[in-house]
């Protein structure tokens, strides 16, 4: 990443013209290449930018971005205040809350919040058809597979059943039976789930997190 | 099917049942509506599995028929044509709605895959629907809307000695209703109804006078005139409620509701991102305030009775306005016990409804 903090003029040039008068302003220049000029307010949408693919030619006066589509960013360089280059490495990407993923840790380390007496076998535990969440075994030796939403909706029943079907096929697995855990789980899904044979659990999310609220409830 | 309505006694059936139907149905198929046509009754129908409102209204009936039409965009069509007779007619290829000079041809939807709930089959009791009108006002909104907690989103109703009992909480605060009188549910028996489907209860009983309930295991329906609702039952326990009603509170404020509800309506403008309003009771009466950092602050004075020793209380002011605002009577009192324990506000002079409320800590 290289930052540039210049005195500095822009002109655009492509499906329209747009010229961006002098003024101090920080100038990025991508690793993948793309170029961004930023003033200093705004959240995060630049005053102009030229994504990647391009080609940017640098000199003292002047850097100038272009194109395969034509486009033509001329950015002419006043005064250079500051001019620095960062290796920022490989982004890792957004972390969302992954209240799903979460809750499979969660539950993989402590199985007896779904059933009493369940001992976790393995956590992703593959299928030919996919990954079912968890491979468990009950108090009894048999084997139970644990598909576990944030949402218990049908279709999470519909993948647990095609699951249970894979996995009745393995002679080490005969007998396996399933339960769907969600923090909520639909009416429907409940019903559905019933009807084959399928157990379903709620589980309190913030109650395996361990976490207290600092707000004062009723209960 | 073919029928002929007038444009504003067609808008109001498809509107009732459209509040049943959802932009993301577990079923293609929930997101239209079924009318059906038998003679010059139409009934149109709308669902989401978990509420199921029916309607029906008298028409100008051509032929007879059933048709699923997309809910949102048949009522925008109908609420749109110009005042007097709509035309409905699924006779041919597309369902056709017309009025006047204007024409619309709609895709349809396969009637035969709209799943019609099952009724609720047991005895049917008969309710005043005044009372259970303003009992619902009173309870529903302090039910829950977090699905994650689905036992707080119900209302429960109990049978009590005399008439049938409204409870409902969302953890912060606790809404309480006896309808003396009303038995409409056997000594002992509880149910737990979505607050949702009490919603569109409380909306539908406008001027009626009764309301017939049929309860069955996991269903209840409830008849309104030509309205009917079915409603799946939540199971599970409710929390204790008797529990958390706490008795001799030494500290009792008496206010006039309007005064109150009218000042916190004027503080709360500065109890902005969450802040509380605090309540500061004591001999010269109450002193409310609200504080929000980088905005600014308000206070008002106000004459009220109070009993007990100073003390300063805060609360989440939309909770406290909504216990005001769903309490009788001109004169409310709000017993508290410290600044940390739930406070009781009830209506003077009667014992049929409390609103209990958790307090906000502040530092």
């Amino acid at each position: 990443m290289r930052l540039l903090i210049a005195r500095c003029s822009v002109d655009y040039d492509g499906r329209l013209t747009a010229h961006l008068p002098e003024a101090t302003r920080l100038l990025m220049v991508k690793a993948d290449g793309c170029v961004a000029i930023h003033a200093d307010g705004g959240a995060y949408k630049p005053l102009n930018w030229m994504n990647a693919p391009n080609t940017l030619v640098c000199t003292d006066e002047e850097w100038v971005v272009t194109n395969p589509k034509g486009e033509r960013l001329t950015i002419h360089l006043h005064e250079v205040l500051s001019d620095s280059s960062h290796d920022l490495g490989v982004d890792p990407g957004l972390q969302k809350d992954g209240v799903e993923a979460h809750l499979q840790v969660l539950l993989a380390g402590n199985p007896s919040a779904i059933a009493e007496g369940l001992t976790l076998v393995r956590r992703e535990f593959p299928t030919d058809i996919g990954p079912v969440d968890l491979l468990c075994r009950d108090a009894e030796g048999q084997a139970v597979a644990v598909e576990i939403k944030r949402r218990g909706e049908i279709d999470g029943v519909e993948q647990l059943t095609r699951y249970l079907e894979r996995m009745e096929r393995d002679p080490a697995l005969r007998g396996v039976r399933g339960v769907f855990v969600a923090q909520v789980v639909k009416p429907q899904a409940r019903v559905l789930a019933e009807s084959r044979g399928i157990d379903w659990v709620e589980v309190d999310y913030d109650g395996l997190r361990g976490l207290e609220s600092d707000e004062l409830r009723l209960f | 099917m073919k029928f002929r309505c007038e444009r504003d006694i067609l808008v109001e059936a498809l509107g009732t049942a459209g509040r049943a139907a959802t932009t993301r149905p577990a079923l293609p198929v929930l997101s239209g509506l079924r009318l059906s046509l038998e003679g010059d009754r139409l009934e149109v129908t709308g669902s989401d599995l978990d509420l199921t409102i029916s309607t029906t209204v008298e028409v100008a009936g051509a032929e007879d028929g059933v048709a699923v039409l997309p809910a949102k965009l048949v009522g925008d069509i109908v609420r749109n044509l110009e005042p007097g007779a709509v035309e409905l007619d699924t006779s041919g290829e597309r369902p056709r709605i017309s009025a006047g000079r204007s024409e619309f041809f709609l895709n349809a939807i396969p009637a035969d895959e709209y799943p019609l709930p099952s009724e609720p089959q047991g005895e049917t009791v008969v309710l005043g629907a005044e009372h259970l009108a303003d009992g619902l006002r009173q309870v529903v909104g302090a039910a829950s809307t977090d699905e994650s907690r689905q036992i707080l989103t119900g209302v429960l109703m109990a049978a009590e000695a005399d008439g049938l009992r409204l409870v409902s909480t969302d953890s912060y605060r606790l809404a309480f209703r006896d309808l003396p009188g009303n038995a409409a549910l056997e000594q002992g028996q509880h149910v737990l109804v979505p607050s949702r489907a009490l919603q569109e209860l409380a909306r539908a009983l406008g001027d009626a006078s009764e309301v017939r309930l049929t309860l069955a295991e996991q269903m209840a329906s409830f008849e309104v005139g030509p309205l009917r609702l079915v409603t799946r039952l939540i199971k599970g326990d409710f929390p204790d409620y008797e529990k958390l009603i706490p008795s001799d509170m030494p500290n009792c404020l008496t206010v006039e509701r309007q005064t109150l509800q009218d000042a916190i309506r004027r503080v709360r403008l500065m109890a902005r991102e969450n802040s509380p309003i605090r309540l500061s009771m004591g001999p010269d009466g109450l002193e409310l305030r609200a504080i929000t950092q980088d905005v600014g602050e308000a206070v008002e004075e106000l004459d009220a009775k109070y009993d007990g020793e100073p003390l300063t209380v805060a609360f989440n002011p939309d909770y406290l306005m909504n216990g005001l605002e769903v309490s009788p009577g001109e004169e409310v009192s709000l017993e508290t016990r410290d600044a940390q324990r739930p406070a009781v506000l009830r209506s003077t002079g009667s014992t049929d409804f409390l609103y209990l409320l958790m307090p906000v800590r502040v530092g």
